[in-house]
């Protein structure tokens, strides 16, 4: 008796402990979800935060480090052309306006979700230089199909010769 | 036996204790990551496009508004937009059917001055976000259907390149996949409308185009998150002039047969 008691309590502490994390809600790694809401409002990223569009493309940091950021909207992604140097981890920070999207960059291993409400972060190196397309890889309604960014992986030395504006974006600004 | 129980029990406790020690150990480290990573280095000076954004009171604002209020206050409107929403110009827009999101936030930003234009300014800056609301309410209860009796420019008796129909077509319909160009019916309608966009089916082609043009070298630049900048800086300019002659001839997915 005492065991089955035992037994039933650790089943429902186990199941407490599993449920608290969401995880059953949406597939995103459970740390999102701890601390409710603190990404940025999808409908607000023109007016404040870090994804105004001035504020959108690749950020040069201090130690030479690259920060892109980028918005993934109905049936767009904000830059639609990026370019990054060969060699060189670049920081991206992601969000969506509207519905779920993936970016997933053609030619290389790597995919990124965009949620939103939620900032994605991974960073990635792109060792061969080229050019690669961004399909979004997430069902996101009518335009779907014809969702496409572009990536230009340029080498190190091309990239410092561009001008401010160029190494942002190649997209319009 | 007790023994063992008590083990397992202490085992367990420790193990779920654990669990959620994990769980909130990796929460406060990455609340404490975001932050320092929004407040690291300040960008270039801030642009906004539209002060208007959909949040649930805007959207219930710019809805909300009461289209008796709105007739008598569209008299002002009648001399250029017409006096049934299809105005006897090319050049101007047509406004009935209009979508109530899209002619509210047009209206704020002429009145912010995010959106540029002369004639407009001055109009708008004598309306309260109210009177917008009732005007979109007005204008969104026009019906689009052709009148023979009246001046309207629209369907405009264009000249059709079969070649150029068959651009236009493919660029509404499907849009461009390999340059990223979504197909322009799935935000402008009929398969599917996103907030704030406007139908296109019985939109004048040369209002059209003039648009078009300003979004692609920036002289227009109200667009929420780089949407139609991105899309018409990279249309051609034959792309354009297909795309609005056939919205503006009325062969546009969605418009009313004639």
């Amino acid at each position: 008796m005492k065991k089955k008691i035992q037994f039933v309590a650790a089943i429902t502490l186990l199941a407490l402990a599993l449920l608290s994390t969401r995880y059953h809600m949406v597939d995103l790694p459970v740390w999102h979800f701890f601390g409710g809401g603190q990404g940025p409002d999808p409908t607000t990223l023109h007016l404040r935060g870090e994804f105004v569009e001035s504020n959108l493309g690749a950020a040069e940091g201090p130690a030479g480090s690259l920060t892109m950021r980028m918005i993934a909207q109905q049936y767009l992604f904000v830059p639609q052309c990026i370019v990054v140097p060969a060699g060189v981890p670049v920081h991206f920070r992601v969000t969506s306006a509207d519905a779920v999207h993936l970016l997933s960059f053609l030619g290389t291993d790597y995919g990124l979700k965009a949620v939103p409400g939620a900032v994605t972060e991974a960073t990635f190196t792109f060792d061969k230089p080229g050019s690669f397309k961004i399909p979004c890889h997430e069902f996101c309604g009518a335009g779907h199909s014809a969702m496409r960014g572009q990536l230009k992986v340029v080498p190190r030395d091309q990239f410092a010769s561009l001008l401010p504006g160029e190494r942002r974006t190649c997209g319009p600004r | 036996m007790g023994h063992v129980s008590q083990t397992a029990l202490l085992r367990i406790v420790v193990s779920c204790c654990g669990t959620l020690l994990l769980f909130l150990a990796m929460s406060l480290l990455w609340s404490g990551r975001d932050s320092s990573a929004q407040s690291g280095n300040p960008g270039p000076p801030v642009r906004v496009p539209s002060n208007v954004a959909w949040t649930d009171e805007t959207t219930a604002i710019a809805s909300g508004g009461n289209a008796f209020r709105g007739l008598l206050l569209a008299r002002r409107c009648n001399h250029c937009h017409g006096e049934e929403g299809f105005s006897s110009d090319p050049a101007f827009p047509n406004l009935a059917g209009d979508d109530r999101l899209s002619f509210w936030k047009q209206m704020q930003d002429f009145r912010s001055g995010k959106r540029i234009s002369p004639l407009m300014q001055g109009i708008a800056d004598g309306l309260t976000a109210r009177d917008s609301a009732d005007l979109a309410a007005y204008y969104s209860m026009l019906p689009t259907t052709s009148d023979p009796q009246d001046r309207r420019a629209f369907p405009q008796t264009k000249i059709w390149d079969p070649l150029r129909a068959r651009i236009a077509i493919r660029l509404i319909v499907f849009g461009d996949g390999q340059r990223g160009i979504p197909p322009c019916q799935s935000c402008h309608g009929p398969v599917a409308y996103v907030k704030g966009a406007p139908p296109l089916a019985n939109q004048n082609g040369g209002y059209l185009q003039e648009q078009l043009e300003h979004f692609a070298n920036g002289n227009r630049t109200n667009d929420i998150n780089l949407r139609m900048r991105s899309i018409a800086g990279q249309l051609t300019e034959d792309e354009k002039t297909a795309i609005s002659e056939c919205y503006g001839a009325g062969l546009g997915p969605g418009a009313n047969p004639r």
